[in-house]
């Protein structure tokens, strides 16, 4: 009777120091949810699994992916993720363009709300069909300049990132384009190959097929640094030939995940902490070289910044368009 | 050579991906969840397809596209259970289905005429299979000759081919059915400008008409009002028979089968639109084609078998431009676009480098999981006819209580059941007048893809319409919908038979004709 006393004993002790253990490992002491607010199987949501299954290494708890889609521009899952109380437990996976959803009318706060972590994303390439006689980017603008809206430019949908990249090589270069708004990137592309427009602009990721497979030619990145794609050779920066574009560019996807801002700073640390260690395993960065991703790895400041900028681009853009319904203004968005 | 050694290697791969017994256990259960999806009112093949994607995550790519393209499968052939039983297609895609299969059941034939299904689903499934494994190549260079013109009057066909198929009486009725539609569809911001049109000023109208709160609503509700007024019960008619497949119907029909499973592998490899034209345009090459056109709409196996056939051999054909050149031939393979880049591999014309087995393996899946459908459905069939049994006074309120679960489970939105209600009432009172419904759903379908593509074609040329007549494409389609117009009129029909008239007594006897002068002097 004593030594079954004296087991029980033992027993519970082990259970409450265990427990105690736990607690005082503070957080994550349960498992974590993020909130996809894009489809399974979109960059988004890759980018998020990838990266939480990493983590999860990290932080020693699971962390479960979720999708909530719908809305505008991704409010629904962005509600659903901002109503659940704010201890670091709900992460919302969203990307660049969800900045959209305040003045579309589905988010009624601005988007510092949310403190973000960016994975990266994949740079936007500027291509035309490979029978059009424009070998280089210069080619290309020059005929532009000559002929002003008579080269015809496909990106996907009016306000959305790549639209906002051509807009602004037009405004670095000095060149006018045609543009013609397509429903998303896999129509554009398919536009530019029946020849239907001359040029069109889509991430690497999105065109590496085209390109390596010769249906579309790539004339040069919209980014400062240029970009080796296997079994195509390099795709030189725009740049290059056009200083000018540095003012207004890069526009870059930027994928990740974030957590309201006013989450627990201890939670919000370890999370950073984490996520800078996930992002510096092979598995991520193997993952981002066969997908045609530049990694950031911005969190803080740096990607408030970041976040900042591409708000006020892409609210006044849209504004300008006549495609939002709520002022910019009434939300406390900057000019760009 | 070459052929005979992708032929050993596509049976390579057939075998080893059923050696597995967890491959063959999810083929199956993803089978018979894609046929509930496809049989529900409201849960399509894309909702499927998208809802299964995040669980494949932790599976390997085959294992994955097992599961996927099984649901795909099975969700396009499950859609005709309810188009069959309860007049009400359970997806847009067998709405042509429901023309003739209705009638059917409703002459006790249910059984029969789901047997007949399953078997041309799997028919049209592995013949658009082949096409995949052997000429995808020149599919997707002619998948290319589609530019914005092209879709606007494809489209424009589509509404137009389902308007003229399915009038009682007067085709003019099924034109103004699709102009409704047509018009639903306008709802909404604009796709290219983002104006607001018909919104008044509610921003759930934003995003424009849902398409399947209305499918629900124009389809459901009239049927589940029409069948409790009339207090039919057509499960007391339904004959006791085998459901097993009648090869003797099937092998007659071999030439008709081809020919639908020809539409649908062309259909499904133009990107962007899918089952639901597909299963029309078949109806409709059948009804021309067929020495009987009176029976159809009346309950005839041919038009069933037809829209079936083309329907299933979409998929197949949606996988076309989806490998070869990364884009999706349909809504449900735009799906399956995102759950391949979530397994890393990302479709295109280097697909066959980086993956070279992949299209055999995709084509091994599609034969597989219409074997699985086959048999599943064969296994089905004879008890979900049994539902029909149910009293209507509790059976119609079910339908009722899944028509609004269907409607609202889509987005969790609210509003889409306050679209369905009177989109249904107003759809009874339209069924009353003779109006048929199917060219108003397939409107609303359609609509966005002919707007916005008539308006984009038009930037692109400036203003001009010139463009339909230059491209060889566009003009074919053109002269399709003149010449499907114009032999609605009497003067034209009366021409044809003139015509038709002379031409055979021209090669009957010369004294026909002898006497035709003479009479003509």
């Amino acid at each position: 009777m004593k030594k079954l006393l004296l087991i029980s004993l033992v027993v519970l002790m082990a259970v409450a120091l265990a427990a105690g253990a736990y607690a005082a490992k503070g957080f994550p002491k349960r498992n974590i949810t993020a909130v996809v607010v894009w489809g399974a199987g979109g960059g988004t949501d890759t980018c998020n699994r990838i990266i939480h299954a990493e983590m999860a290494k990290f932080l020693g708890v699971n962390v479960n992916v979720i999708n909530k889609t719908g809305g505008v521009a991704g409010s629904v899952g962005m509600s659903h993720a901002y109503s659940k109380p704010h201890d670091g437990y709900t992460l919302c996976g969203l990307s660049e363009s969800n900045v959209t959803a305040g003045v579309q009318g589905g988010w009624d706060k601005k988007f510092d709300v949310w403190d973000t972590f960016i994975v990266g994303g994949s740079p936007d390439v500027i291509s035309v069909t490979p029978d059009t006689p424009y070998k280089t980017l210069k080619d290309l603008i020059e005929a532009a300049k000559a002929n002003p809206k008579s080269i015809k430019a496909a990106a996907s949908g009016a306000g959305s990132i790549h639209h906002l990249n051509l807009l602004a090589v037009e405004k670095g270069s000095g060149a006018k384009f045609n543009f013609i708004p397509y429903k998303g990137s896999a129509p554009s592309q398919n536009a530019a190959m029946t020849g239907e427009v001359s040029v069109v602009v889509t991430s690497l990721a999105e065109q590496q097929q085209l390109l390596r497979g010769g249906k579309l030619r790539a004339l040069g990145m919209l980014i400062p640094s240029a970009f080796d794609v296997e079994g195509l050779g390099t795709i030189p920066s725009s740049f290059d030939a056009y200083p000018g574009l540095s003012e207004y560019l890069p526009i870059s996807q930027a994928i990740g995940f974030a957590v309201p801002a006013d989450a627990p700073e201890a939670a919000k640390a370890v999370l950073v902490d984490a996520f800078k260690k996930a992002m510096a395993t092979d598995k991520v960065k193997t993952w981002a070289k066969e997908n045609y991703y530049l990694l950031s790895g911005k969190t803080g400041a740096e990607s408030k910044a970041v976040f900042d900028a591409l708000e006020s681009n892409f609210a006044w853009t849209l504004w300008e368009l006549g495609a939002a319904t709520v002022d910019p203004a009434k939300l406390g968005i900057p000019k760009p | 050579m070459m052929v005979f050694e992708r032929i050993g290697s596509f049976f390579g791969i057939v075998f080893h991906l059923a050696a597995d017994p967890i491959n063959i256990a999810i083929l199956f259960g993803s089978v018979l969840m894609g046929i509930i999806f496809g049989a529900m009112p409201g849960l399509t093949s894309t909702l499927g397809v998208a809802l299964l994607t995040a669980l494949t995550y932790g599976m390997d790519t085959s294992m994955a596209m097992v599961c996927l393209l099984a649901i795909y499968v099975g969700g396009t052939y499950g859609g005709s259970y309810a188009s069959i039983l309860i007049n009400i297609p359970g997806t847009a895609a067998a709405a042509a289905t429901a023309l003739d299969g209705y009638p059917l059941a409703c002459k006790g034939e249910g059984g029969r005429a789901i047997g007949l299904t399953t078997t041309s689903s799997a028919i049209g499934t592995t013949i658009s299979m082949l096409f995949v494994v052997s000429i995808s190549p020149i599919i997707s260079y002619f998948a290319l000759q589609f530019t914005s013109f092209e879709f606007f009057l494809l489209a424009f066909f589509g509404i137009l081919i389902s308007g003229t198929l399915t009038s009682p009486d007067l085709v003019i009725k099924g034109w103004i059915a699709g102009f409704l539609g047509l018009f639903l569809a306008c709802v909404g911001r604009d796709l290219l400008q983002f104006y607001p049109r018909f919104t008044f000023g509610f921003s759930e109208l934003d995003s424009g008409v849902e398409v399947v709160p209305v499918l629900i609503g124009a389809f459901g509700i009239p049927q589940i009002i029409q069948v409790l007024k009339d207090r039919f019960q057509i499960g007391e008619t339904q004959k006791l028979q085998r459901i097993i497949p009648e090869i003797g119907t099937v092998v007659r029909n071999i030439p008709a089968i081809i020919r639908s499973a020809l539409i649908g592998v062309g259909i499904g490899a133009v990107p962007g639109i899918g089952e639901d034209i597909a299963g029309w345009v078949s109806y409709g090459t059948a009804k021309n084609t067929s020495k009987h056109p009176e029976t159809f709409g009346k309950g005839e196996l041919k038009a069933v078998l037809a829209s079936e056939t083309a329907n299933n051999a979409c998929v197949g054909g949606a996988m076309i431009p989806l490998l070869n050149l990364g884009i999706p031939g349909s809504p449900p393979a735009a799906m399956l676009l995102g759950a391949l880049m979530l397994h890393g591999v990302t479709p295109g014309p280097m697909i066959t480098f980086e993956h070279p087995t992949f299209i055999m393996e995709v084509a091994a899946i599609l034969l597989l999981a219409s074997m699985a459908m086959f048999v599943t459905g064969l296994l089905l069939a004879k008890q979900v006819v049994k539902v029909l049994r149910i009293p209507t006074q509790i059976f119609m309120p079910i339908i009722g209580v899944l028509c609004i679960i269907g409607s609202y489970s889509l987005g969790l939105n609210i509003f889409n059941l306050y679209l369905m209600l009177p989109v249904g009432i107003i759809c009874y009172f339209l069924t009353e007048m003779g109006y048929p419904i199917a060219p108003l759903v397939i409107g609303v379908i359609l609509g966005p893809m002919a707007d916005e593509n008539l308006r984009r074609a038009l930037m692109v040329s400036q203003g001009s319409f010139m463009p339909i007549f230059q491209r060889p494409v566009s003009l074919i389609l053109f002269i399709i919908i003149v010449l499907t117009i114009i032999s609605q009129f009497d003067w034209y029909r009366r021409l044809k038979d003139r015509a038709m008239a002379k031409i055979r007594s021209r090669g009957n006897t010369c004294e026909v004709i002898l006497e035709e002068n003479e009479s003509e002097r």
